[in-house]
């Protein structure tokens, strides 16, 4: 349903190094049109909410949760509060390296949040995520 | 008892006489607040709230000393309860044993002996009882910590490792040499992040555990020794690192606690500076004076935000994302500092720099 759609993704990680791998894996499927990555969720989430985006495009946000200043569970309250016209647009995903049972079970109260992900991210886990 | 204050005692007891009679007998041994109604009994609780023992009479006129002391409970938990009787009350008073409302009766009349040795008692358990509580909150606080403890560990130890991790498993399908370079760059920066977690958690545990060992000490030594590892490790590069240090007495302290204290904050000075500056500046000041030393560490760094300066002393907190953190440092900086008995202060100026400002008092010739 969405591979007809251009795919974009945004990554949202305090690790410079986990951005990084992000971007890489990211790039090797083939199947981005663009990729952002953001060190802060407070710029990710800017970024998010002035965006225009068109019907024929979606974003794939992939944001940890143990961030300074503003964590993942920070943002993605905040996204839900944004209009739907832009919230549609948009798919998240939780990645992490917590295996606190709080945080897991935390991921289910939000209904913006497709699924959680286990770092490292890895190629195989977003060819997955990509076939939804 | 060797300690110079004498045990605070409440009286309470609707009979005037009785009142003055009773400040009259105990008032060498004991401080005594007397009340002649339940009212005045709760205004004496208020202001000292280290009245260890309370003695009622059963039969007043607005409430017996059983009820009293059922409802006095809720508020005031603390001071061991007596209930001062007839014979007649006994029913009532096998009640409030019962309950738990009282650590024991004195039968009226009552001889100076009785009281003395009931208020002793009562004292002792009161005592054992302060003891326990604060036993309590300590460990509670320990579990606390113990449980933030074992959340981050999840996050700064293993969060590093899967980075290195991920970053191995891309690398293995790299060709570019500039692209395994740069990737080594970034493994580089996380291992020494773990490193660096690594040590934090030593420091911790030393702070917590260690015993302190007080000497004389040269503040010029100290902030020397403390610069020349940042200066080696090439922290100081670009930024401009003054020092002034004056000392003309001489000083008793931890050593390893005020080392700590410096490390972490010329650590955190160093590290966040703003990366365009041009000017860039770190200043240490210390004079000692009066047997108290005042530490000064300015910076025209990056400065706090003013909705977290309140937080950067908790454990694990993390005020911004500019630079690698434990959110370890200016934790153990305040532990250090509490076992001195010293204070901080900070002051910020987001985007300009911050000031702390640190006293020590220092430990008395001679004394232990």
């Amino acid at each position: 349903m969405v591979q007809t759609k251009k795919l974009h993704f945004i990554v949202i990680d305090d690790s410079k190094l986990d951005c990084f791998i992000a971007e890489k894996i990211i790039k090797n499927t083939g199947k981005s049109e663009s990729i952002r990555s953001f060190l802060q969720a407070k710029e990710a989430l800017e970024f998010v909410a002035t965006s225009h985006p068109d019907e024929q495009s979606h974003t794939i946000i992939l944001v940890d949760i143990q961030m300074p200043v503003m964590n993942g569970f920070e943002f993605v309250e905040a996204f839900e509060a944004l209009p739907t016209h832009i919230t549609a647009h948009y798919t998240i995903y939780v990645i992490s390296s917590s295996i606190n049972e709080n945080d897991l079970n935390r991921v289910h109260n939000y209904s913006s949040v497709k699924q959680f992900l286990n770092k490292p991210l890895n190629s195989n886990s977003l060819t997955i995520l990509l076939q939804q | 008892m060797n300690t110079p204050d004498k045990i605070k005692v409440l009286y309470i007891d609707d009979e005037q006489n009785n009142l003055n009679g009773f400040k009259a007998t105990f008032r060498f041994d004991y401080t005594v607040y007397i009340a002649a109604n339940t009212a005045q009994a709760y205004e004496h609780l208020k202001a000292h709230p280290d009245i260890s023992v309370v003695l009622c009479d059963q039969r007043m006129p607005d409430k017996t000393g059983a009820q009293f002391y059922s409802e006095m409970r809720e508020t005031y938990p603390e001071p061991v309860r007596m209930l001062i009787t007839g014979y007649a009350d006994i029913e009532s008073v096998i009640e409030a044993v019962n309950m738990g409302h009282i650590f024991r009766y004195i039968k009226k009349p009552w001889t100076d002996t009785d009281i003395k040795s009931a208020i002793e008692e009562a004292n002792k358990f009161y005592i054992t009882n302060s003891l326990l509580t604060a036993k309590n909150k300590e460990l509670q606080s320990a579990y606390d910590e113990l449980g933030k403890f074992a959340y981050s560990v999840t996050h700064d130890l293993r969060g590093p490792l899967l980075s290195v991790i991920g970053a191995l498993d891309l690398a293995k399908t790299m060709d570019s040499l500039p692209d395994l370079r740069e990737i080594l760059g970034m493994m580089d920066v996380a291992v020494k992040k773990l490193d660096e977690f690594i040590k934090n958690t030593h420091e911790y545990y030393n702070l917590k555990r260690g015993r302190l060992v007080f000497e004389q000490l040269d503040f010029n030594n100290i902030v020397n020794d403390t610069a020349a590892l940042f200066r080696i490790a090439g922290r100081m590069d670009n930024v401009r690192f003054t020092s002034r240090v004056i000392q003309n007495e001489p000083f008793i302290s931890d050593e390893i606690s005020i080392k700590i204290v410096l490390n972490n904050l010329f650590s955190n000075a160093f590290k966040f500076q703003r990366k365009t500056a041009t000017d860039k500046f770190v200043d240490i000041d210390v004079e000692v004076a009066n047997n108290t030393a005042i530490i000064l560490v300015k910076d025209n760094g990056i400065g706090i935000q003013e909705n977290h300066i309140n937080n950067i002393f908790t454990m694990f907190y993390r005020a911004t994302s500019e630079a690698a953190g434990s959110g370890f440092g200016l934790y153990n900086v305040k532990d250090a500092l509490n076992k001195l008995n010293g204070t901080i202060e900070v002051s910020s100026v987001f985007n300009e720099g911050t000031n702390f400002k640190v006293t020590i008092p220092g430990k008395a010739n001679g004394a232990n």
